[in-house]
């Protein structure tokens, strides 16, 4: 029914009740009575009137929706009429929305947005698992193996992606190659919106290579070509036709632009060559579980099967969506968890607005009682109020959630995976009113228990100024900021830590220098051919002799895995060698490696694999290290120390003995008592070139990998010697004065020497920053929230206290008649809020203990229950909240007694 | 909190029953809410006292439910007056409901009265 109708029916109704009356006073007249004892008698006898006709209407059916519009509409008058405490409320609570909502965003588009495919849910990774418990990639054969014996999948496909140069549009670009197994394009359900996807004749070695390109390349670098047909690719020395373009927003892995198929390659025989990643999709109805027992079931069949030759010992099975984002999620849900504190923090300070509110608002509880409203109705329209202050507040929150998404994207660490996706779209919407809802049914049921427990009477003599809303009130508001408190303290203790871990990982030494030098990354084309390897060694030459002659140029080196940067280094197992253990047959299959592949002849392949396998696996003289091809310039320009022995020179070329050096760690491990230089090493195994390296000298330790892990122990061979290795190259320059100077000129260069080699360049600062630049976001998240806790908990403090020494007046009046002095005030009043803080700061502390623990994973050399942060930000939070008790504290000492006790 | 008070020291009257008594007033007669209060005091004979806080509740249901309907007239006295009388289907209602009500007061009786023989046990 509409408003005219209900009105019209409110009216008859009133009517009704009306001539009621009169017809009942009429009978009493005809009785006897008198006319005024007639009137009163009838309406004593009908007794409560609203209350007959509110019953009435609820007879009505659609009455609900009447009282709810009435609620807001009461709610609406009220919340005008007290203006300021409108404003702060719905303030307050936008503020916590926001913040959460953006959060949330992040959260949403990263961890919990199913991933753009079919099934997403059948999606998973499959790896390896050594003994020792560690996930591994695959290994050709026993991806193979894996892939024909396994009941689980619908499909099992092996990838692997690296950078490269690619050609051939409209300008060479770096981008990501991804070489992909058969079954990949059908296990993720992709195929192409133009063009055609690879077929069997494709997917063989020796094929005419084919390539899929990303639609945003077909876009960009080939002007959305018609025909695909004239459209050919250079990369890695490889020429390959474009085939077809897959759908809009299609990148994995990595966020490649080129798909080719892995069959072009060689397999390689070796079971213990974990060089491919491995996706695939479940069977219908089978569950995660299942698919690893059967997974692990082939591996272990593996390996009984092969014994040492293999070191995989299960398989090990996981979520796709889980996979790309295991490592942002532990620290987006203590985000997420820090911001929820953030928005109780807000919330408290409403509920300490509300209950000073309530107190002023007793007489009117008090009468709509006495006229009748039951329980439930009072509580609706305290529902009803705090919805709209919460939805008021979720409206700006949620405009204001938009700058801060935008503002969190510029700032996140680039390498979050699914950052694309992050938006303030319609489940993060459902998530901000959802928030609101929950805030408002919480702020609603914390007033309405706070009112409606008092005796009417008293409250309406005492026109709602009385202690009745004194004692209880004045607790329930010290309760709250003592919460408050408590809150506060564990995201400050959490933002002190981070700040803590953070500087830590600044003072560590990295091992090189990083002001004033210049990285130019390179992505070279493969050489393995002897004519190649020539054509390789030359062009860093040239390279870097012009780059020697630029002015501001002190020196200049070049590296294939430079430090903090590319991410993957080459990592193996090397071995040390007595060159006199070797036959002369031997020596010369090695040297043999020199100039083509002997792998490939399988009598040769066996000799080689019966003799090093043992020698491998022999830990007195094996081991792991990472692997660098590199100049002697590098060592130089990064200023990495020489500790003993020489660096590469002009000595060590392609035909001399070939050179190595090694990392400190690494000459302590392997070579405790004794000088390591004119010892023998064998690390054929990543470059293909088996001839034994010779170590000249020892250099000082480099953390490659991150800031934060130790420095792990490296063999850097010569550019010259091992060229092959160089297919992504980084010339490091340094530089006089300011870098930028030279960047512009050495881009030049090297489009002057080679044009289809796009170089990347950046100084060596910027790299290192962005190294930190995933911790960095998370202390300057945390102690945003943090801080802004804090402004709101002092902002509770002296609201909670300044309302107590308002309602106090008379007492501190009192008092001071009484001969109490302004000191003894001041001690009076700042002793509770002393109590008040030391209780919430204590059990901040112990809250802090419990649940600083979870924030393990994102320190670093820093405990979790670091007593130093945990004693400074006690006395910081006692500090600030004394402050800010001082100021109504010292109102109290100015209470006048006259006009105290006058006062009614 | 005040509790409402409505039958002190008065008979229970369940919703039901109102409901038989209101229908069965209206038999005789279109009838305003006040005039079917005083019916329905006079005829039991001063036991049943109809609080207003149930008859209008009860008679807004009633129509609500389509039972009885009503009309505003002009009263003697030249006041508006709304008049509620019983629709066909309320005369049913009414037929159903007395006889629900024959089938209780002779359970009671059979309870309360047991015949001399079935007493001794």
């Amino acid at each position: 029914m509409n408003f005219r109708e209900r009105d019209k029916r409110d009216q008859e109704l009133d009517e009704e009740i009306g001539s009621h009356l009169r017809m009942a006073e009429r009978d009493r007249i005809a009785r006897g009575e008198a006319p005024d004892e007639a009137h009163y008698a009838a309406r004593r006898e009908m007794g409560n009137v609203t209350l007959i006709k509110e019953v009435t209407r609820g007879m009505w059916g659609t009455y609900w929706m009447h009282t709810l519009l009435q609620d807001l509409r009461y709610g609406m008058r009220m919340l005008r009429r007290n203006p300021g405490f409108t404003l702060i409320a719905v303030f307050t609570l936008a503020l916590g929305i926001s913040a959460t909502t953006a959060i949330f965003s992040v959260v949403y588009g990263v961890l919990l947005r199913p991933l753009p495919y079919d099934r997403p849910d059948q999606l998973v990774k499959v790896w390896e698992k050594s003994s020792k418990g560690h996930d591994m990639n695959l290994a050709d054969l026993n991806f193979q193996d894996l892939r024909a014996q396994n009941r689980s999948l619908q499909g099992l496909a092996e990838f692997s992606s690296g950078e490269a140069s690619v050609s051939g549009g409209s300008e060479p670009k770096r981008l990501v190659v991804a070489s992909v197994s058969s079954d990949f394009f059908p296990v993720m359900r992709v195929s192409p919106i133009r063009g055609r996807g690879f077929a069997p004749e494709d997917q063989r070695p020796g094929a005419g290579a084919v390539a899929l390109v990303s639609y945003s390349y077909w876009k960009q670098y080939l002007n959305s070509a018609d025909d695909l047909a004239s459209v050919k690719l250079r990369a890695e020395n490889r020429s390959a036709s474009v085939i077809g373009v897959l759908p809009p927003g299609f990148r994995y892995p990595d966020d490649a632009d080129v798909w080719m198929p892995r069959e072009l390659a060689a397999v390689l025989p070796s079971r213990t060559a974990h060089n491919w990643e491995a996706v695939a999709r479940l069977r219908d109805g089978v569950t995660l579980e299942q698919a690893r027992e059967d997974l692990s079931a082939i591996a272990g069949g593996i390996k009984k099967q092969y014994g040492d030759d293999v070191d995989m010992v299960a398989a090990s099975v996981q979520p796709l969506q889980n996979a790309l984002t295991s490592t942002v999620r532990p620290s987006l849900l203590i985000l997420l968890g820090a911001v929820g504190f953030l928005l109780l923090v807000a919330c408290a300070n409403v509920m300490n607005l509300l209950l000073a509110q309530a107190a002023a608002r007793e007489s009117e509880l008090a009468i709509r009682t006495a006229l009748g409203a039951s329980r439930g109705r009072m509580v609706r329209q305290f529902m009803a109020e705090t919805l709209l202050l919460s939805l008021a507040g979720g409206a700006i929150g949620v405009l204001a959630a938009l700058w801060g998404v935008h503002w969190l994207l510029k700032l996140a660490p680039s390498e979050t995976p699914g950052l694309a996706g992050v938006s303030v779209n319609l489940p993060v919407m459902f998530f901000a009113l959802g928030l609101c809802l929950v805030v408002a049914v919480g702020l609603g049921t914390f007033t309405a228990l706070r009112s409606g427990s008092d005796d009417i009477r008293t409250t309406l003599a005492e026109g709602g100024r009385g202690s009745a809303g004194g004692f209880r009130t004045q607790l329930i508001g010290r309760g709250i900021v003592v919460l408050q408190l408590a809150i506060t303290m564990t995201l400050l203790i959490g933002a002190g830590l981070l700040g803590r871990s953070l500087m830590r990982v600044l003072s560590v030494d990295p091992g090189f220098r990083t002001e004033h030098v210049v990285t130019i990354d390179l992505a070279l084309s493969s050489a393995f051919s002897p004519d190649q390897k020539i054509q390789r060694v030359q062009f860093p030459n040239n390279l870097f002799s012009r780059l020697r002659a630029l002015p501001g140029v002190e020196d200049v080196g070049g590296t294939n895995a430079l430090p903090l940067a590319t991410g993957i280094s080459s990592y193996g197992g090397f071995a040390i060698l007595n060159p006199q253990q070797l036959s002369p047959r031997m020596l010369d299959v090695l040297n043999r490696s020199a100039r083509g592949n002997v792998w490939d002849d399988s009598a040769l392949a066996k000799d080689l694999n019966e003799f090093f396998v043992p020698l491998f696996r022999d830990p007195k003289h094996a081991g792991s290290a990472d692997y660098a091809s590199v100049s002697e310039g590098y060592f130089r320009s990064l200023g990495i120390p020489l500790l003993s022995g020489r660096l590469f020179d002009d000595r060590d070329t392609m035909d001399a003995p070939h050179v190595a050096l090694i990392s400190a760690s690494l000459a302590r491990e392997k070579w405790p008592n004794e000088n390591p230089i004119g010892h023998s090493i064998e690390f054929g195994n990543m470059d293909g070139d088996l001839r034994l390296l010779t170590v000249i000298g020892v250099v000082g330790d480099v953390r490659e990998a991150s800031l934060e892990k130790p420095p792990r122990p490296t063999i850097y061979v010569n550019y010259r010697q091992r060229p092959q290795a160089t297919y992504r190259f980084s010339a490091v320059v340094r530089t006089a004065g300011d870098p930028a100077s030279v960047i512009a000129s050495a881009r030049k260069i090297v489009r002057e020497l080679d044009p289809d080699v796009p170089p990347s360049t950046s100084s060596f600062t910027t790299i290192f920053a962005a190294s930190t630049s995933g911790r960095r976001f998370n202390l300057m998240l945390f102690g945003i929230f943090a801080g802004t806790a804090l402004l709101l908990a002092i902002a509770g403090i002296y609201g909670v206290l300044a309302y107590s020494v308002a309602r106090r007046t008379r007492e501190m009046g009192v008092r001071m008649a009484l001969g109490a002095s302004a000191g003894n005030v001041l001690r009076l009043v700042l002793g509770q809020a002393s109590i008040t803080t030391i209780v919430g700061v204590s059990l901040g502390l112990v809250g802090s203990f419990i649940l600083m623990r979870f924030l393990q994973s994102m320190l670093f050399e820093v405990g979790a229950a670091d007593p130093l942060t945990f004693a400074a930000v006690a006395l910081l939070l006692f500090a600030v909240a004394l402050l800010a008790a001082y100021l109504p504290a010292r109102r109290a000492t100015k209470v006048d007694p006259n006009v105290a006790l006058r006062y009614e | 909190m005040p509790r409402n008070q409505r039958y002190q020291n008065r008979i229970e009257l369940l919703q039901g029953t109102l409901d038989l008594l209101i229908l069965q007033t209206l038999r005789w007669g279109p009838q305003h809410g006040y005039g079917i209060s005083q019916a329905i005091r006079s005829q039991s004979g001063d036991v049943f006292q109809v609080d207003t806080g149930s008859l209008y509740p009860a008679l807004h249901r009633l129509q609500k439910q389509g039972w009885i309907d009503s009309e505003w007239k002009v009263s003697e006295n030249r006041q508006r007056v709304k008049e509620y009388r019983l629709t066909a289907q309320g005369k049913k209602q009414l037929a159903s409901e007395r006889s629900r009500w024959k089938q209780v007061m002779e359970a009671m009786a059979g309870v309360l009265n047991p015949s001399a023989g079935e007493s001794k046990a």
